[in-house]
């Protein structure tokens, strides 16, 4: 990889009662691009975002963001660096309203300068959901929480984006407006790692892929790539019924 | 005019009004006045944590108690300081060790959620209660005797009034100020969900602990004021577990986590405790407990809760099309 990565896993691991969740994990995320992490249900996916989001800390490893180590650091203070997790399971504060969810990433987040009501406009914008801002989020559909979700992680003004299954439970209009909108926030400039069961959508989306298996990276390329790989379809994919 | 600028506005008012009742309200009423005043101080107080933040303390007349006695023990030895500025003194005093205690116990409690927290702060009451009544120095057995601050020529029951309503109206323009802020922000998303809160980069734990101290802060200054209203301060009559549940009725009855939903709760429960109920000695206790039952069952949101609820619908109504 010739650019310098924004984030860096180094032989990450993380075990809970010697059953081990992530087992030394490497792997560089290169800026501006769309990577998704996918494998079967108890891979380590959402584990390895904890850890990366300073939610859980390794047993063993390195997590490294724009050079600087994070693997100790709290979570709060990994937000104020720049990295933003959007949930699996839309954690929306249901007794404010959308702009209100929206305008509390805006607040805080990354450290610096800002603007708070033209981030939380930027924010709603990107993610579709401006013609939503004065309604309570308790109203909200689910495919709308999501969007949420998204809209409240990029109003921290983050440069890497973890979105938790952004796509889960959501209609193939949905998941299409989804897969727009996270093209949208990569070409405004933020980097996107997501984790993803919906195939057709990562295999749309990504620029690469990692497949993790039993807490293990068992493949790392592009989406093609990937999806050929002998150990993904015996671990993940599995072979088409004729 | 903006919705603050109406809402400043019309608590200036508010303010002015209540500065003059005492010169045409018989004296029963100006004591019950004082009570309303101090109670909506509290409760306002109370809310920067419980109501703001979310965390509701079930001990905060501990912060009432340490507040008085810490301040009645520091004034009694102060022989020869003019009257005028023991009560400035014993606020200092008062709001610094109640800023020292809760800075102290922050970190143990505030790690506990919900019903553990609120259970922990009834436990930091009834300890700091025990210790005032069996640690002779602190005199909470047989009592403390304030010196009196109350100018020459001045009603001591309208002077206090008086000094309640400054105290309470300083209380509710720090959580106005608090509310409006990014640390307000951070705490409202702390009540929301704080691991969210935290992974948008709240700081949370500082957060926490600063809403804590300056909560207990408030609530001790108060306290100072309420001790000097006494005049005589025992362990019983400043650690009280009605006053405990009080706080909490207070927001329930207004409404939890506004601004004026203490204030408004405050002057109603007095108001029905003291003026409708008040022949029926302590009959107000189980009206106040009824009345916390039915709040949590019909009107979890408080009267202010209802006006919303009712102003949306309203809303809805009006831009439904018409048949």
């Amino acid at each position: 990889m010739s650019e310098t990565p924004i984030l860096q896993v180094e032989r990450l691991s993380k075990s809970f009662r010697g059953l081990a969740a992530i087992a030394d994990v490497s792997f560089a995320i290169a800026p501006g691009s769309i990577t998704s992490i996918i494998g079967p249900n108890g891979a380590g996916k959402s584990t390895l975002f904890n850890l990366v989001t300073g939610y859980l800390v390794p047993t063993a490893g390195e997590v490294t963001f724009r050079g600087r180590r994070i693997t100790r650091l709290a979570t709060n203070r990994i937000a104020e660096l720049g990295i933003a997790r959007a949930f699996q399971i839309a954690r929306p504060f249901r007794e404010l309203s959308v702009s209100e969810n929206v305008r509390i990433g805006a607040l805080f987040g990354k450290t610096g300068p800002r603007d708070v009501a033209a981030t939380t406009a930027r924010g709603m914008a990107l993610a579709s959901i401006a013609h939503l801002a004065d309604e309570p989020a308790n109203s909200l559909t689910v495919g709308q929480l999501r969007h949420l979700e998204i809209a409240r992680a990029i109003a921290t003004r983050a440069d890497l984006l973890l979105a938790d299954e952004p796509c889960a439970g959501l209609n193939p209009t949905e998941t299409a407006a989804m897969i727009d909108v996270l093209r949208q926030i990569r070409a405004s400039g933020v980097t996107v790692v997501l984790v993803e069961h919906d195939m057709p959508s990562v295999m749309e989306v990504s620029d690469r892929i990692l497949v993790l298996d039993a807490g293990r990276l068992i493949a790392d390329g592009p989406p093609q790539a990937v999806s050929q790989d002998a150990k993904v379809i015996a671990a993940y994919l599995g072979t088409p019924d004729e | 005019m903006t919705r603050t600028s109406s809402l400043m506005l019309l608590t200036v008012a508010a303010a002015l009004l209540l500065a003059a009742l005492p010169l045409v309200l018989p004296p029963f009423y100006v004591r019950v006045g004082q009570l309303m005043l101090y109670s909506a101080g509290l409760g306002v107080a109370w809310a920067i944590l419980g109501g703001f933040a979310g965390y509701a303390s079930f001990g905060h007349a501990a912060f009432i108690g340490v507040g008085a006695f810490s301040a009645g023990l520091v004034e009694t030895r102060l022989g020869g300081v003019p009257p005028a500025l023991l009560l400035p003194i014993g606020i200092v005093v008062g709001g610094a060790c109640c800023g020292v205690l809760s800075a102290l116990i922050a970190y143990p409690v505030l790690r506990l959620r919900g019903t553990f927290f609120a259970i922990a702060m009834l436990g930091v009451s009834n300890v700091c209660a025990e210790l005032t009544n069996n640690v002779d120095f602190f005199e909470g057995s047989l009592g403390l005797t304030f010196p009196s601050v109350v100018p020459a020529g001045l009603d001591p029951a309208i002077f206090f009034y008086e000094l309640f309503l400054v105290a309470s109206l300083a209380v509710l323009l720090i959580a106005w100020k608090i509310r409006d802020s990014r640390f307000g922000a951070g705490l409202l998303s702390i009540r929301e969900d704080e691991d969210t809160a935290r992974m948008l980069g709240v700081p949370t734990e500082r957060y926490k602990r600063t809403a804590f101290v300056v909560s207990a802060i408030l609530t001790g200054t108060l306290g100072v004021i309420y001790g000097h209203s006494l005049g005589y301060i025992t362990t019983d009559s400043v650690y009280r577990n009605d006053t405990n549940l009080n706080l909490i009725v207070y927001s329930l009855l207004g409404g939890m986590g506004t601004l004026f939903g203490p204030v408004i709760g405050a002057f109603s429960l007095v108001f029905i405790t003291q003026v409708i109920l008040g022949r029926l000695l302590d009959f107000h206790l189980f009206a106040t407990g009824l009345l916390l039952a039915f709040l949590v069952l019909a009107a979890p949101g408080g009267v202010i809760g209802l006006v919303r609820g009712w102003r949306q619908r309203r809303r809805r109504s009006g831009a439904a099309p018409a048949e």
